[in-house]
């Protein structure tokens, strides 16, 4: 985390109590920070608490307990107060009026948080240039492409000027031209506002693209929290693909089996690819020596640089490295 | 400030909507005529001469012009909501630092001005078409038309916060609209109690403007001032109402459900 906290929870749980089903604690526990200017990803398989996590932060889901200030101002206790700091494009919803225009859509939401149309109207002029929205100024949102929707509810986040944006799934159902361009839009808006994005997405290219630090949730819980560069490094130090003449089998495969019971090896008659994660030195020689002594002939070794895709299953089925998860 | 710049917007928003949906405006109010029509032609052929001479057929136009009003008053917040939410924009209106209830306000407000343009032209083209030609003091009608048309206002917002935690509130809307009926149309000297429910005394007071002719500086003070005392009264318990669902519907996390 960097510079001062803007967005700080604390112990935030979310019950949902239902006589037919029995109580739902869809959000458990959770905490973390975001500083200044930061731009986090909020990761998580569908119903970690991803989205419950985001409405309580914006005031539209009151929390069974915990606490969550944002710029300083409890949200729980002074949800007004805590609004004029926080501005959400959520999963699902439109987010926009289809009825009006891109222009009339930006005057509405910067009125709907309190600010003059005159004193917004160079903020929505940059705005409509920066999301490329400009011959579109005059048209009904409704006869927009999905992936110019999405810009103008974007934008109409923005236009309110808070601290803190938060973009629920800002890519969902966007192809990948609109979803490519849409990050682009992100990255450059957050860097010319100097804005504080909390950013969740089932898609990690955006997420790994546009993000500093990951908050990863599961079962309501916060598993990991971690910078996205730390979680790349981390992981990729220990991945590594073996490529060895000839199939694995017999012997060598028992040997290699028994000593990494993680490792997954494909063969054909020809060669074959050992992917291993080695979380210390000594296994790397260790593998070396039972190759050395079945006589294999290895003819390349690569270290493997995983996703953030990759880094999140491995995360959420619980098969993070020590030091990982906090 | 803040208020007024909401207002400002809402007010530009609706009539945006309504010149960007003209087609649909101008049906609403053809719709509005035909109705009138129907009812006014029914009830002059069913009561006959009595009609025109006890009075009834202005207070057909009267009470219509009410009833329409009201209709439309208390409808445009559950309405609203239940558009909002259709629409997936009620979220975002629920995150404005003036609070929901606030925002359906400013709605609100947005829509009287229009609502009582409008119900003046219907006023007239019925005033014409029937003959019956009121008294069109305006200065007179206006600000009992707002007054009386806050209190209905007052259910809308507790049907709007209904529709917010229930979301299906169709029945209650049906039922209301009957109710509405029976306000402007039951006489108030068999059922006294009927003035302190919303619509009733706001109607009573508007027909001796428009029917008898009476001037608002001639209706007794403790006249208006029950008027403007049930109005208040049913606005405040409505935003009351509408504010303590709109929290339940915030620790349900219902906002987003329709």
């Amino acid at each position: 985390m960097r510079g001062d906290t803007l967005l700080e929870i604390e112990a935030l749980t979310k019950v949902y109590r239902s006589r037919r089903r029995g109580d739902v604690r869809a959000v458990d526990g959770v905490s973390f920070r975001v500083g200044a200017s930061e731009v986090v990803g909020l990761l998580g398989p569908n119903g970690a608490g991803k989205t419950t996590t985001i409405k309580c932060l914006s005031t539209i889901v009151r929390p069974t307990s915990g606490r969550i200030a944002l710029d300083g101002v409890d949200a729980v206790r002074h949800p007004r107060a805590a609004v004029e700091k926080v501005a959400a494009v959520l999963e699902g919803n439109r987010n926009i009026y289809w009825r009006l225009t891109v222009r009339e859509n930006l005057e509405f939401f910067a009125a709907l948080q309190g600010l003059r149309a005159r004193a917004v109207r160079a903020s929505i002029d940059e705005l409509i240039g920066r999301f490329g929205l400009g011959d579109k100024a005059r048209t009904p949102a409704r006869m927009l492409s999905k992936g110019m929707q999405q810009k103008l509810a974007l934008a109409c986040a923005f236009v309110k000027e808070t601290p803190l944006l938060v973009l629920d799934e800002p890519t969902l159902g966007l192809d990948v031209e609109s979803s490519h361009d849409l990050r682009v839009h992100i990255k450059e808006a957050a860097a010319a506002g100097g804005r504080t994005i909390l950013l969740s997405s089932h898609d990690m290219d955006v997420v790994q693209d546009v993000c500093e630090r990951v908050v990863i949730v599961n079962g309501g819980r916060v598993v990991t929290d971690d910078r996205v560069a730390n979680l790349l490094e981390l992981f990729g130090a220990r991945a590594y693909r073996f490529t060895i003449a000839g199939p694995v089998g017999g012997p060598l495969g028992d040997a290699l089996r028994v000593r990494f019971p993680l490792l997954d090896a494909r063969s054909d008659p020809y060669r074959s690819e050992i992917d291993v994660e080695l979380p210390d030195g000594a296994g790397f020689y260790d593998l070396v020596d039972i190759l050395r002594e079945s006589r294999s002939v290895v003819e390349s070794i690569d270290r493997r640089d995983p996703n953030l895709e990759e880094i999140f299953l491995k995360i959420v089925t619980q098969e993070a490295p020590q030091g990982g998860a906090r | 400030m803040r208020t007024l710049v909401l207002l400002w917007a809402m007010t530009k928003r609706e009539a945006i909507e309504l010149r960007r949906y003209a087609f649909d405006t101008v049906m609403q109010l053809v719709t509005i005529y035909v109705v009138f029509l129907l009812i006014f032609f029914g009830a002059k052929a069913f009561i006959g001469g009595a009609a025109r001479t006890g009075g009834t057929l202005p207070g057909i136009v009267v009470g219509f012009m009410m009833w329409t009003l009201a209709i439309s008053a208390y409808s445009d917040v559950s309405f609203t909501l239940v558009q909002e939410a259709t629409a997936g924009t009620l979220e975002q209106i629920a995150m404005a630092p003036l609070g929901l209830p606030r925002v359906l306000v400013a709605r609100f407000l947005a829509g009287l001005g229009f609502n009582l343009v409008i119900q003046l032209a219907l006023l007239l083209l019925m005033m014409a078409t029937t003959g019956q030609w009121l008294h069109l003091d305006l200065l007179s009608i206006l600000p009992l038309m707002a007054v009386t048309v806050a209190g209905v206002f007052g259910i809308g917002l507790a049907v709007g916060g209904l529709a917010l935690v229930f979301k299906r509130v169709q029945s209650v809307m049906q039922i209301l609209q009957f109710a509405f009926v029976a306000l402007v149309a039951l006489p108030l000297d068999r059922f006294p109690f009927f003035k302190y429910l919303p619509l009733a005394w706001g109607n009573h007071l508007i027909g001796r403007v428009m029917i008898d002719g009476i001037s608002i500086v001639r209706i007794p003070g403790p006249d208006l001032a029950l008027l403007l005392a049930v109005s208040v009264a049913w606005a405040g318990l409505g935003l009351a109402f509408m504010s303590r669902l709109d929290r339940v519907a915030r620790s349900r996390a219902l906002l987003g459900h329709y």
